[in-house]
């Protein structure tokens, strides 16, 4: 502890066991653990020193963003010190001519956006926690969003990052390419932590859009609703973003937000076009096209920039209005190839009904990632077994669609000792062999993403 | 063969007739500490250091089918022997294309295209091939075969491994499967082209270029001794540079930003884009293939903002090299050439690009990597690669785990010459 506070400095660690219970577990609130001590470095300097003195005491660490996490990957571990960059917080430069802004790991998302406001570029990435989540954060689970149908995830807009890895070595990577060596950069985006800390990143900038067509199709049933995501798909479009809220979370959505949802809708579509004005009121002609010609009960336009925000709102706080539903719940993240839409939701309404767990439904559909939430009661450890239980089936049923188990949120601690019902031995081996290059000790982050093999981490210098 | 024993120092060429058979290829070579290098079309042997240990040619000329093609997936699964024409014929036939550019598609192969990353002008508007890898199967330096991945187009699960195979050079595995994302294919495509008489105006246009209202998918910039068989005819004496302008789209949307290139370029006239022009449909998809076709020696990488120094640097060190920048991506083409080519070209090359150009593009803060030498050069591992970078021990680390032996590809990258 003493070596940790000459790392820091005593008023960037908190070690007294009441301050440390705000820590002791990220958004995925199921599994809890307090941790030794939370250090708060302001430099990357301070990280270095710190990895130092947890690689000279052997004690694990886990770097942690805003907490916004949904899979436990910044749960902390037994004695273990959690690395909290939140007051790393300082955009640094943002040079527009070259498309790029240098940050901090803690700097918000949405901060950033907001820093950009007026420039003509943004950060394309915004998953639905953005008001709260770290870019360090979206990093490290290479976060997506609805608009990464057109936009990509997180790791097509990282240039370069600087990291410092378990012995305390800092490596920059980037922003500039440079072929002469493996793509270190795009595996530590995703990594959950596990290979390095990241302590600065440049992203890359996207120019804003010129125009926004905004539509919001009811359909009668689900099923529906995701065929005319296929079709608008098989046309060769690809929208900005094309949401998908099923009835369960209608109701709540349009309780809290008053979006003039239809309650007795099967499913809303909320799609996005947009480009130039001269793309743009094409592509809507034939999406609002197909969607009628798909029975959809309605399609309608947002007329105006309010109406557009207002059904983003709807949208990107849905699963905060679930809290009207039911007093817990839990969010899953799963992935199908998108033809297998129309299946999977099926096969959840059907688990859900067999385990007793009522389950509603939010999906970036044009992505094929599905958000199926499962609603309990926390404090009715049978309701919490159900609904671990559903939601891993789910996942299992996802793997046997040729999809994944998580498409934007990461493996964390909740989902990875499914990885070995996803990935074959030598696949798994494989994964084995980067994490070991990195941190042979497995100091980082450890229990999340992958699981160490029979043979156990390899025994240093090796 | 010829081609492959000119650059590579094999004795004979195996051509498996499926993975299990490239695997026991594999397993063998692990045994008996054989080189195995890794061959698609062989379009892209003299990239990097020349290998000199002997050993075996791996081929994937029968690993060339389609796996499966879920065409409103968006995504397709080949065979890495697959030739880049083939998969464009068949991703045509549903409207669908991988918008990655790449020099002699009839020849060149998707696993050459993951192993390369190769790219080209369209790389500003659609990114590499690293953006369009979801999973991959293949087989390491012990003859076991590995996936990484999925088939779904977006995956957080496990590290991504098909990103670290993109650009390994065939040294952490032989590639056998790919699954490609793809894109639908634009109705529309257009090149507008400007000439340019000074480098300042050069800038000037592209820093417009980034604040334009359009979305170019290539911004092109062409100087020094105009390359042969250009599509388009010559610029005037009194141009240092040529600028091409690339979009794609419906025909709606590639008409309006045509014009709207046009618009800004003409009322920012002083900043120097002379004879304005949209390239005839005749000379359309001619030119396309040309800017494509560009490999170059030299494979720069700057911020964006550096290009038109750097690319003004290379114009006067090497008189008479042909230079082709994707200047929206930072990316720079040099051609190297000596008005008066001699035996000793080879020797030349090494001397500028130790003396001359490696310094200028470190200056600059770039990258800088030789795709192919001149004849009788004789370059160290520095030269063609540069100084180690960060995070060298990782790399040699990984592949010393996926190839403990060191047979892949042994003394082409930037692993050493054992």
């Amino acid at each position: 502890m003493r070596a940790l506070r000459a790392a820091v400095g005593r008023e960037n660690v908190l070690s007294a066991s009441s301050e440390l219970a705000v820590y002791e577990c990220d958004a995925f609130t199921i599994q809890r653990q307090r941790p030794a001590a939370v250090v708060f470095p302001r430099s990357t300097a301070q990280v270095a020193a710190v990895l130092g003195v947890c690689r000279r005491f052997e004690c694990p660490v886990v770097a942690r963003g805003a907490g916004t996490g949904l899979a436990g990957g910044a749960l902390p571990v037994p004695g273990g010190i959690l690395l909290s960059l939140t007051r790393m917080n300082h955009i640094l430069d943002v040079r527009l001519r070259d498309a790029m802004a240098v940050v901090e790991p803690g700097v918000l998302n949405l901060d950033l956006t907001r820093a950009l406001a007026g420039s003509g570029y943004h950060f394309a990435p915004d998953p639905s926690s953005q008001g709260a989540a770290t870019i360090g954060g979206n990093v490290a689970t290479n976060a997506g969003g609805p608009h990464t149908l057109k936009y990509g995830v997180t790791v097509n807009h990282v240039l370069g990052l600087e990291a410092v890895l378990g012995d305390g070595l800092v490596v920059q990577l980037g922003p500039v390419e440079n072929p002469a060596g493996l793509d270190l950069l795009g595996l530590l985006c995703g990594s959950e932590g596990t290979l390095a800390v990241l302590t600065k990143i440049w992203v890359r900038l996207t120019p804003d859009p010129l125009e926004w067509r905004t539509m919001r199709a009811v359909f009668e049933t689900a099923e529906d609703a995701t065929q005319a995501v296929s079709r608008i798909i098989a046309e060769g479009i690809i929208p900005a973003a094309m949401e998908l809220m099923d009835q369960g979370i209608l109701a709540a959505v349009e309780e809290a937000f008053h979006g003039g949802f239809p309650l007795d809708a099967g499913a809303v579509l909320v799609i996005e076009l947009d480009g130039p004005a001269a793309g743009v009121d094409e592509d809507q002609r034939r999406v609002m096209e197909i969607c009628r010609q798909g029975r959809a009960r309605e399609v309608l336009h947002a007329r105006s920039p309010a109406e557009r925000e207002l059904l983003w709102k709807c949208r990107k706080l849905a699963v905060g209005a679930v809290g009207r539903l039911s007093p817990s719940y839990m969010i899953q993240d799963g992935v199908v190839p998108r033809t297998r839409l129309p299946h999977i939701l099926g096969r959840i309404a059907e688990i859900g009904r067999r385990h007793g767990v009522r389950i509603v439904n939010v999906a970036h559909a044009g992505d094929g990632n599905i958000h199926p939430i499962l609603l309990f009661d926390e404090r009715d450890r049978g309701q919490v077994q159900r609904a671990l239980a559903a939601g891993r089936e789910l996942l299992e049923e996802c793997i046997a669609c040729g999809g994944g188990i998580t498409a934007e949120h990461g493996v964390g601690t909740e989902k990875v000792t499914l990885m070995e019902k996803l990935f074959g031995g030598a696949d798994l081996e494989a994964m084995r062999r980067v994490r070991q290059s990195f941190d042979p000790a497995w100091r980082l982050n450890p229990g999340k993403k992958l699981l160490p093999g029979a043979k156990g981490p390899e025994k240093c210098g090796k | 063969m010829r081609q492959v024993k000119h650059f590579l120092p094999v004795t004979q060429v195996v051509v498996p007739p499926d993975e299990a058979a490239a695997a026991q290829a594999l397993r063998e070579a692990a045994c008996s500490d054989t080189a195995v290098y890794p061959i698609g079309g062989g379009t892209n042997l003299a990239y990097g250091l020349r290998p000199v240990r002997p050993g075996i040619g791996l081929s994937t000329a029968r690993l060339a089918g389609i796996v499966s093609f879920p065409a409103q997936d968006l995504t397709v699964t080949v065979q890495a022997g697959l030739t880049i024409a083939e998969l464009n014929k068949r991703l045509a036939s549903e409207r669908r294309w991988l918008p990655i550019d790449v020099a002699q598609p009839e020849l060149a192969t998707v696993g050459g295209v993951v192993a390369t990353n190769v790219f080209g002008p369209r790389r500003f508007g659609y990114g590499t091939i690293r953006d369009y890898v979801l999973g991959f199967r293949a087989v390491d330096g012990q003859g076991e075969v590995f996936c990484g991945g999925g088939q779904v187009v977006k995956n957080a699960a496990g590290y991504n491994l098909p990103r670290l195979l993109v650009g390994s050079l065939g040294t952490l595995g032989f590639i056998t499967q790919v699954t490609l994302m793809v894109q639908p294919r634009p109705q529309d495509s257009r090149i507008v082209m400007c000439d340019v008489r000074e480098f300042e105006g050069v800038e000037c246009l592209l820093a417009g270029l980034s604040r334009s209202r359009t979305l170019p998918v290539a911004i092109e910039l062409l100087a020094g001794r105009p390359r042969p068989d250009c599509p388009f005819p010559q610029a005037p004496s009194g141009a240092v540079a040529r600028l091409l302008v690339g979009f794609d789209g419906s025909q709606a949307e590639v008409d309006w930003m045509v014009r709207q290139l046009r618009k800004e370029w003409e009322t920012g006239q002083a900043a120097g884009a002379a004879s304005i022009r949209v390239l005839s449909d005749g000379e359309l998809e001619r030119t396309w293939s040309w800017l494509a076709d560009f490999s170059g020696h030299l494979l720069i990488h700057v911020l964006p903002s550096e290009v038109v120094g750097v690319v003004q640097a290379m114009a006067r060190l090497v008189p008479g090299a042909s230079i082709q920048a994707h200047a929206g991506s930072g990316v720079i083409r040099v051609c190297w050439f000596r008005l008066a080519p001699s035996e000793a070209d080879g020797e030349m090359f090494t001397a500028d690009l130790r003396e001359k150009l490696r310094p200028a593009v470190a200056a600059a803060g770039g990258s800088l990597v030789v795709l192919a030498a001149p004849d009788g050069a004789q370059l160290a591992s520095s030269d063609v690669w540069g100084l180690p970078v960060d995070g060298a021990d990782i790399m040699h680390a990984i592949r010393s785990r996926f190839d403990p032996k060191g047979i892949l590809n042994p003394g082409r990258f930037i692993f050493g010459n054992p």
